[in-house]
């Protein structure tokens, strides 16, 4: 047995130190084309964290999620096309509360299943969301969207003014609020309320017991899920400055955040953010040199399912493990 | 009985009347004022030319990026228009390339997988724009996916050809940027071309089916807009939306008959055109279609003989079994010629003859290059110059670019299926097992060119 | 006949026979959830799968082989599927196996992109069934007719094998209670093979007998899969009898909307399953979620 050696606590901050250097040094040495795929990959790791909410915590499987993150992304480019003067802040979370109000309405009946059921109400409304986003033509154009709305500057009255359409300026603009979006959604698994959520998932009759209202309970986890969602989907529609039935509402845009859930580890908090950086690689390297970007998501799906059940964080973890027991034995 | 031959002879002068009316001037005439003009003689041997096996060029290249879906269910966009992009690529190559900034350059053509999607869509074409350096970019299927691409097109002032989204509002006011130029007909412009075609028919009553989202809508419009102008007699006996990707078309069917039209207009793509056509005709309902889109070989041959008769086309490209010019006759044959050679997945009858959709992207692909040719550097400023107001006599009829909002004006063409075509000449398009195009119709550029839009009028002087 | 009754009756027949077309699709589906607790979201593709290789088994020999042939082929790639992948996960939950199916339709998609090509192909009945049969003033498909005796005839055969065979009771008895019936001796783990390939079979004659409805092409899962997933949830899931009224609802309102509430149509569908799963979010014959 070897005594563990406390380390120093300014080590604390060796890690998060690097990352932050990466993260702010980013832009100026891969220059456009990779801040931009940086971009993306940080938007959906929110959306799928949003997603991780419902599946990992409280064992809700959505298969609806776009109707919230489409939901955020239509409100903020609607609200940029039709408000003038619209802030950038307001239009953020004008995107957000989109997001949560929609969770908001279809929660109580959300409430009223469970399991295979939720997933398939979930894909129903997602569905719907779709098909009234393409009939309301005077509303959201249809299939050719909302585009072309003014980007707001990012401005403190009298103090400075940034244009958001640049990519670097945009790229840091994006990873703060995603950023702020990830620690918030961490911060709350470590509250008693992330623990009531790991109750309704594991036993649902003992939190019922304890005196929570179960049915009120996940109406909160359904809106704050939404909201971040949202959130998510608003960066996506200034990052894009078009919003389409096909890029936000449709079935695929459901099923990204549970394949990256999934590939990334379920049950964890790191798994979507893993997981989404582990398929916008995945898609970089197909689209790049071949066609079959479908394929390639395919055969990750089954092979991740049959073999590596705890997805790529499980598979660190146990690749640590070992890598320690190692050292330990020596 | 005497009804049904009198509507015989209705069409038979009628076709003889229009086509007395409307038939073109002498075949492969110079076009007076034009710019420039495709050569047909000096098109490559293309004996060695192989889609699947493109060879691209190497060292200092013009690079072209091809933006379409190549992966998941709607593929078949990015396969169909490869050995459009390859073929001209391959000819012009072949012809040593094209003197640009003071040296002869060959064209390499690098794929942007849109995945039909817009973010996609700009992902690609920001990476072509970027990492690559593409000098032109082609594109693209799907008014959403084009727009992001002419976004990013304008950022980085990389000339985008678009001939494959017809929204009218993808170059409107609102979503012009110069660096975009339209070559395929737009909403406005092919809904004036039938309008006007049908105010030569005895045909009085339209029924209307079309996909219930925005192209569909904005196609009945037009279509219901100029069909008043042009004919003001006409009446739209019934006018439905069915959702995308419908699988049953009897209810519309049994309410078109109901209302008792003479022609049935749709605008409908695949695979709602495929599913229309074969279940109205298996329903007994065999009225006159009017379509843009239903015009894969596959489907006629499937439909028949009798079910395709009556059915008419409208595009800015039509050869009929005989084809319009000395140069599209020389493109059809040696296509079809080097098509019994291609291997899978281009040894379908998909690609059997560059007609329709595919004969004017490759007329359109020709227009950008020798637009390139006499811009002669690829400097995007100087290319916007030339093309502005440019006259080009295409494969197929004159092409005007019009200055003020990037939009092709030129011909349209009708023609209406009436028997299986024949094979006039070695490898002349002809129609198997169903109704071909016999006699095409020219609905001359006056009759079919669109308004420019308000805010874009005095653009340029 | 006035005019008006001549359209509802005819729009009737409409609703009827898309309606039971909906049900073989979706019988299968419902079926392998109620047995076996499995969404089983490849079930689209491999409908899908059944109706290319109906187009390629018309052509090679007609369609009656084609009708017998490729249904068993897509029935043993079930078996398959089930007895190597999904009996390994089952014990994980659903969501797995939710993961799993979505990854093998994806792969399939790609399979018959491979094979078959991008375009769509087209396929006419056979002669038999082709054109137009009359009865009074009524001019009806044959073809649409076939759907509807072939839909019923495989709605009474599934009822028999269910309920007057040694193999539906085994099936039902498993549904009550898995491991009793394995105490018996019974090899319960084949008797979910067979049962999931039964199901899977029952996706590829929905498959072949859509190929000459519905142009064939690499969207057609899309396409339809997704009323498939209505019926089932409307239906109840698991519940057959269930998912066959939603089917026959699905279809009326569709033909019935279509006439009368046009620009509405494409949603009644959505709302028919809004109302019904807010005052029974089981659905209408479900029990369990």
């Amino acid at each position: 047995m070897i005594a563990r050696i406390t380390p120093p606590a300014w080590t604390r901050w060796v890690l998060p130190g690097i990352a932050a250097a990466i993260l702010l040094g980013y832009p100026l040495v891969f220059g456009t084309v990779y801040t931009n795929i940086f971009i993306h990959f940080a938007i959906f790791a929110v959306f799928a964290a949003s997603l991780n909410m419902l599946v990992s915590y409280t064992g809700l499987l959505s298969f609806g999620h776009a109707l919230f993150f489409g939901g955020g992304a239509y409100a903020t480019a609607l609200a940029l096309e039709n408000i003038p003067g619209m802030g950038l802040f307001p239009a953020i979370f004008t995107g957000g509360l989109a997001g949560a109000a929609f969770a908001l309405i279809v929660s109580p009946l959300l409430n009223r299943v469970r399991d295979t059921a939720f997933a398939l109400l979930t894909l129903a409304l997602g569905q719907l969301a779709y098909m009234a986003c393409i009939k309301l033509r005077d509303i959201t154009h249809g299939e050719d969207g909302v585009g072309g709305f003014p980007i707001p500057d990012l401005s403190i009255p009298g103090v400075v003014s940034v244009s958001m359409v640049p990519a670097q300026n945009f790229y840091y603009l994006a990873i703060v609020i995603l950023g702020i979006c990830l620690l918030l959604m961490w911060f709350l698994t470590k509250t008693p309320f992330g623990s009531i959520m790991i109750g309704i998932r594991d036993n649902p009759q003992r939190v019922d017991f304890l005196g929570f209202n179960i049915p009120l309970t996940k109406c909160l986890i359904f809106t704050l899920s939404g909201f971040f969602a949202g959130i998510a989907g608003s960066v996506y529609a200034l990052f894009n400055n078009l919003v389409t039935p096909d890029g936000v509402f449709h079935i695929m845009t459901s099923f990204t955040p549970i394949m990256m859930v999934y590939v990334g580890g379920i049950g964890t908090f790191a798994g979507p953010i893993a997981g989404s950086g582990l398929m916008t690689i995945i898609e970089e390297i197909a689209t790049r040199y071949t066609t079959q970007l479908v394929l390639f998501n395919g055969i990750l799906l089954v092979l991740v399912v049959m073999f590596f059940r705890t997805g790529f964080v499980g598979l660190y973890l146990l690749l640590k493990q070992k890598l320690f027991e190692k050292e330990s034995s020596r | 009985m005497i009804f049904k031959h009198r509507k015989v002879l209705y069409r038979v002068t009628f076709v003889l009347s229009v086509a007395a009316v409307f038939m073109l001037g002498p075949l492969g005439g110079t076009a007076p004022g034009a710019d420039s003009s495709f050569d047909p003689a000096a098109m490559s041997d293309m004996s060695d030319f192989d889609p699947n096996n493109f060879q691209q060029p190497e060292g200092d290249t013009i690079k072209l990026g091809y933006l379409q879906i190549m992966s998941g269910a709607a593929a078949g966009n990015g396969e169909l228009f490869w050995p459009v992009v390859t073929w001209v690529a391959h000819d012009i190559n072949k012809r040593g390339g094209i003197m640009v900034d003071g040296k002869k350059k060959k064209i390499e053509i690098l794929k942007g997988d849109t995945q039909g999607k817009p973010a996609a869509a700009r992902k690609e074409t920001e990476r072509l724009c970027l990492e690559e350096n593409v000098d032109l970019l082609w594109g693209t299927s799907g008014s959403h996916t084009a727009k992001a691409i002419a976004d990013v097109a304008e950022e980085y002032k990389v000339p985008f050809l678009n001939c494959l989204s017809l929204s009218d509002e993808l170059m409107n006011e609102k979503n012009f940027n110069r660096y975009t130029f339209r070559t395929l007909s737009n909403t406005t412009q092919w809904n004036m071309a039938l309008s006007y075609y049908f105010s030569k028919r005895p045909e009085t009553k339209f029924s209307i089916l079309c996909q219930d989202y925005m192209y569909g809508h904005a196609m009945a419009d037009a279509f219901k807009k100029y069909l008043n102008k042009y004919k003001p007699e006409a009446e739209i006996v019934s006018e439905d939306y069915h959702k995308l990707w419908l699988k049953d078309f009897a209810p519309y069917m049994t309410k078109i008959m109901a209302a008792n039209p003479d022609i049935l207009y749709t605008a409908d793509w695949l695979p709602d055109g495929d599913n229309l056509i074969n279940q109205a005709r298996s329903m007994g309902v065999n009225l006159p279609i009017a379509n843009i889109y239903i015009t894969n070989p596959d489907t006629l041959a499937s439909v028949g003989v009798e079910g395709t008769r009556n059915m008419i086309f409208c595009y800015s490209w039509m050869s009929g079994d005989t084809p319009q010019t000395k140069a599209q006759k020389k493109l059809m044959k040696e296509w079809h010629e080097q098509w019994k050679t291609w291997e899978a997945p281009y040894d379908s009858l998909l690609y059997i003859w560059p007609d329709f959709v595919v004969g004017q992207t490759i007329s359109d692909t020709y227009w950008l290059f020798d637009v390139i040719q006499r811009t002669g550097t690829l400097d995007p400023e100087k290319i916007i110059k030339v093309w502005e107001d440019d006259v080009y006599k295409a494969i197929q009829g004159v092409r005007t670019m019009r200055a003020a909002d990037h939009q092709a004006v030129f011909d349209m063409y009708v023609g209406e299926a009436t028997y299986p075509t024949r094979e006039v000449y070695e490898g002349a398009p002809y129609s198997e097992g169903y109704a071909g195009v016999h006699k095409v119709i020219k609905i001359p550029q006056k009759y079919c060119t669109p308004p420019v839009p308000e805010g874009l009028k005095d653009r340029v002087e | 006949m006035d005019p008006m009754t001549f359209i509802c009756v005819t729009q009737f027949v409409h609703g009827l026979a898309y309606g039971l077309l909906l049900f073989l699709v979706a019988a299968g589906l419902s079926m392998i959830f109620g047995m076996m607790d499995i969404l089983n979201l490849a079930h689209a593709y491999i409908f899908m799968l059944a109706a290319y290789l109906g187009y390629t088994m018309t052509g090679l020999l007609n369609f009656w082989a084609a009708l017998l042939l490729a249904p068993i082929g897509v029935a043993l790639l079930g078996m398959l599927i089930e007895r190597f992948m999904l009996r390994k996960i089952h014990p994980l939950g659903h969501i797995p196996e939710l993961v799993l199916t979505i990854g093998i339709g994806l792969i399939l998609l790609e399979f018959v992109k491979w094979i078959w090509g991008t375009q769509s192909l087209m396929l006419q009945p056979p002669e038999i069934l082709s054109g137009l049969l009359s009865i009074g003033v009524f001019r009806y498909p044959v073809y649409r007719v076939f759907i509807i005796g072939f839909s019923i005839a495989v709605m009474i055969l599934m009822g028999l094998l269910f309920y007057k065979t040694r193999f539906g009771t085994i099936v039902r008895a498993a549904t009550a209670d898995a491991g009793m019936v394995g105490a018996l001796g019974i090899n319960v783990p084949l008797v979910y093979t067979l049962f999931f390939g039964f199901g899977t079979w029952l996706a590829g004659l929905a498959g072949v007998v859509v190929a000459p409805f519905l142009s064939v092409f690499p969207g057609l899962a899309d396409q339809i899969g997704f009323d498939a997933f209505v019926v089932v949830v409307l239906g109840g899931l698991g519940s057959m009898s269930g998912a066959f009224i939603a089917a026959i609802l699905i279809g009326l309102l569709n033909s019935f909307g279509i006439q009368f509430l046009p620009t509405l149509a494409p949603l009644l569908t959505f709302g028919l399953m809004a109302v019904v799963l807010s005052i029974k979010p089981t659905g209408l014959l479900g029990e369990r979620q």
